[in-house]
């Protein structure tokens, strides 16, 4: 049994930092800075969002089951890992996922309804709306309770759908919509605001640092026409992932890999997974049009879990121009590379103990869980995995856009990032290999503010550190048909 | 007049309750069935992990390894709780006994003996339920009234039809016990379409209509918009 966080832990990871005449202006309560809230009348604001998602989409089947077929048996709640380490009965998903469910039964099934006229029920109130502003981002959208739901229940989708009608009556964390503004409306097309003469100057430094290190001219290709892979990294990676971006453009370089970064549009960040499916359909159809403009076959997505994961699963939902095109992430490429013998990896490189952390947009639907581990294993003299993994792994407590929420800082890495500090505590490792950008802050936060001795890096960062390049005049054709598809 | 009382209970209130229940679940099913194929053509992606959705099914379905690794005791519980609960009414030899007088029908029946013992585990699995429920705080906080009823409603049946088959032991007379029996059953009956205990009928098909909820109708988000009037606004 681990021990829960005492009281004023608790206290000090949920105290609200912002300022008390803020939140009575807005008249609301949480942690997050919101930019401009709807005041008053949010219950009627909220139904009317709800009442037109439901008409529009395919929300309204998911509630009618879970209505019918929540249980209430709490197994949910010691898998989560925020119920873990506070106890909290608040922090029980079926809990959080109660708002939702009994919001639909009241005002949107007949028994709801007829119930309500009997005894009186009032119905959703403002104070309901922020309960729930307050639960839906204190969830991480892990999705690791939905592996332990008798009756199927998947909280992380109504933790997005909560997060949707919110957003829709000006609920969203400031820092979410801040930067999405800026994808989609900016100069930049990113969500870093990265101009793109720095982006291009970030990749020519790059391109000197990987010459220097390993004495091979390595491109990054800007804006190449016909090239097979338009490629997507999530944009903070050119500011803070130096190494990640190094070791992807050596492994593209090896293989002979014809690829291109797209000047009109190269973030591969997308948002609206986390707060609506409207960003999330805007942010994603910009990527065909930056396909077309440059006439790319593929879809090339870097060391991001949301963004993988968006583009992966949800282009073939919205793509408005005709077939969506194929997306393939650098994991699965560079597995596959291995595999055909492409790859000459030092094995004397990474001599200290190496763990692998899941991000949860890669691993929880098994997409992506044995293909890195085995690339790994291909180099590194000591490699460890924590417990549980893959599949059941537990969040880094910054998911679902939480971790670009500064203000919730001391609730991520106390109590969202408890259960993954033990873990990789208990491992001894000393580098911790997290393929995601969120990952990466967000563990890097909890190894600073936890006091862990541990580097947290990226799997191409330490590609690059063991990678044998070769000059490569000859480019093969890019070893993708090994890669199977979802 | 008890007799009065059995004959109706056993006659038009037993098949007026068994008939809600079919048509009430019949409804459930066929109203998810709809749900799930306009979801389904709905859908801009319809590619779905087939695989993955029947395994995790049939994993839930016979919980017995993904039950043991977490709330170990809850979930062994609960499974002897439900093995009883679903096998004892339906394969009791009294009850067959009926349905063949009353409808010509018949099935094989379980021993008399297993039947007792899997009526013992039942009370006594759905009393260490409801104890469950009220020691674990997760569970207590997120209960509802219905949470708490069910396990003791549950074992109404069960305990006055282990009275009934063991008369000596019995506080009341046979008539008395027999007719409690049989009302608290077809009263279960009843509930059972309109409470969660629906899952009975609806468990088997949570996973596909979860794994659906995901994959979301073409023009969704662009519909919601216009029917906010919000089309076109920046953020």
């Amino acid at each position: 049994m681990i021990p829960l966080l005492d009281q004023d832990a608790i206290l000090r990871a949920k105290a609200n930092t912002k300022k008390p005449e803020t939140m009575e202006e807005q008249g609301l309560r949480v942690r997050y800075h919101v930019e401009n809230p709807l005041k008053g009348g949010r219950a009627q604001r909220f139904l009317e969002a709800f009442a037109a998602i439901l008409k529009h989409s395919s929300y309204g089947l998911i509630l009618e089951q879970y209505v019918r077929t929540s249980l209430k048996c709490a197994r949910c709640a010691v898998s989560c890992m925020l119920y873990e380490a506070t106890g909290d009965p608040k922090d029980v998903p079926c809990y959080r996922s109660a708002f939702l469910i009994e919001t639909y039964r009241r005002h949107f099934t007949l028994a709801g309804s007829l119930k309500a006229k009997l005894f009186g029920d009032p119905g959703l109130t403002d104070e309901t709306i922020e309960e729930m502003a307050d639960s839906f981002y204190n969830c991480t959208a892990c999705r690791k309770c939905v592996l332990e739901c008798p009756a199927g229940i998947d909280h992380g989708l109504l933790t997005h759908l909560g997060r949707y009608i919110l957003s829709e009556i000006g609920i969203t964390p400031r820092a979410l919509v801040v930067s999405v503004r800026e994808q989609v409306q900016g100069k930049t097309r990113n969500t870093s605001a990265i101009p793109i003469p720095a982006m291009i100057d970030s990749c020519e430094f790059l391109e000197e640092e990987i010459e220097e290190a390993k004495g091979a001219k390595v491109k990054f290709p800007i804006d190449q026409e016909g090239a097979e892979h338009l490629f997507f990294a999530p944009v903070s990676d050119y500011m803070m992932e130096a190494d990640t971006l190094c070791g992807i453009a050596a492994v593209l370089h090896q293989i002979g890999a014809s690829w291109t970064i797209g000047t009109k549009n190269f973030d591969g960040i997308n948002y609206g997974l986390f707060y609506s499916d409207i960003i999330m359909d805007r942010v994603l159809n910009e990527i065909p049009k930056e396909v077309k403009r440059l006439k790319t076959k593929k879809v090339l997505i870097g060391e991001c879990g949301h963004a993988s994961r968006t583009a992966k699963v949800f282009l073939k939902t919205f793509c408005e121009e005709g077939e969506s095109p194929p997306v393939v992430s650098i994991i699965e490429l560079t597995h596959a590379a291995l595999k055909a013998g492409k790859l000459k990896l030092d094995p004397n490189v990474v001599t200290d103990r190496v763990v692998y952390h899941d991000p949860c947009n890669m691993a929880r639907k098994g997409w992506i869980i044995d293909q890195p581990r085995e690339i790994l294993r291909a180099f590194c003299k000591d490699y460890v995995e924590m417990t549980p993994n893959g599949r059941e792994n537990y969040c880094c407590g910054g998911g679902g856009g939480t971790v670009s929420i500064d203000e919730l800082r001391p609730y991520r890495t106390s109590i969202a990032g408890k259960k993954k500090a033990e873990q990789l505590q208990e491992t001894g490792a000393k580098l911790v290999v997290a393929p995601c950008a969120n990952c990466k802050k967000q563990l890097r936060e909890v190894v600073d503010d936890n006091g862990l001795d541990c580097e947290i890096v990226g799997l191409h960062d330490l590609i690059f550190r063991a990678i044998i390049l070769q000059e490569n005049d000859s480019p093969e054709k890019t070893p993708e048909s090994t890669i199977p598809n979802e | 007049m008890l007799e009065f009382w059995l004959e109706l209970a056993k006659g038009p209130i037993f098949r007026f309750s068994f008939a809600l229940c079919v048509l009430g679940l019949a409804r459930i099913v066929m109203l998810s069935a709809w749900g799930a194929a306009k979801a389904y053509y709905a859908a801009g992606d319809k590619e779905l992990p087939y695989s993955l959705i029947w395994r995790t099914t049939i994993h839930w379905l016979f919980p017995i390894r993904m039950g043991l690794r977490n709330r170990p005791f809850f979930s062994i519980v609960s499974i002897l709780f439900h093995i009883g609960l679903i096998i004892v009414p339906i394969f009791l030899f009294a009850h067959i006994q009926l349905w063949y007088q009353g409808a010509g029908l018949w099935w094989p029946a379980i021993p008399r003996h297993l039947a007792e013992f899997l009526t013992v585990t039942t009370i006594l699995s759905a009393i260490l339920l409801f104890l469950a429920r009220v020691w674990s705080s997760a569970s207590r906080h997120i209960s509802r009234g219905q949470e708490f009823m069910w396990p003791l409603l549950l074992i109404i049946p069960f305990l006055s039809g282990f009275f009934c088959s063991h008369p000596a032991w019995s506080p009341l007379s046979y008539n008395a016990m027999l007719l409690i029996h049989i009302l608290s059953g077809n009263f279960i009956l009843l509930l059972i379409p309109l409470t969660k205990i629906s899952h009975c009928i609806l468990t088997p098909f949570s996973q596909f209509i979860s794994e659906l909820g995901w994959h979301f109708p073409k023009n969704s988000a662009k519909d919601v918009e216009i029917t906010l009037g919000k089309q076109g606004q920046p953020i």
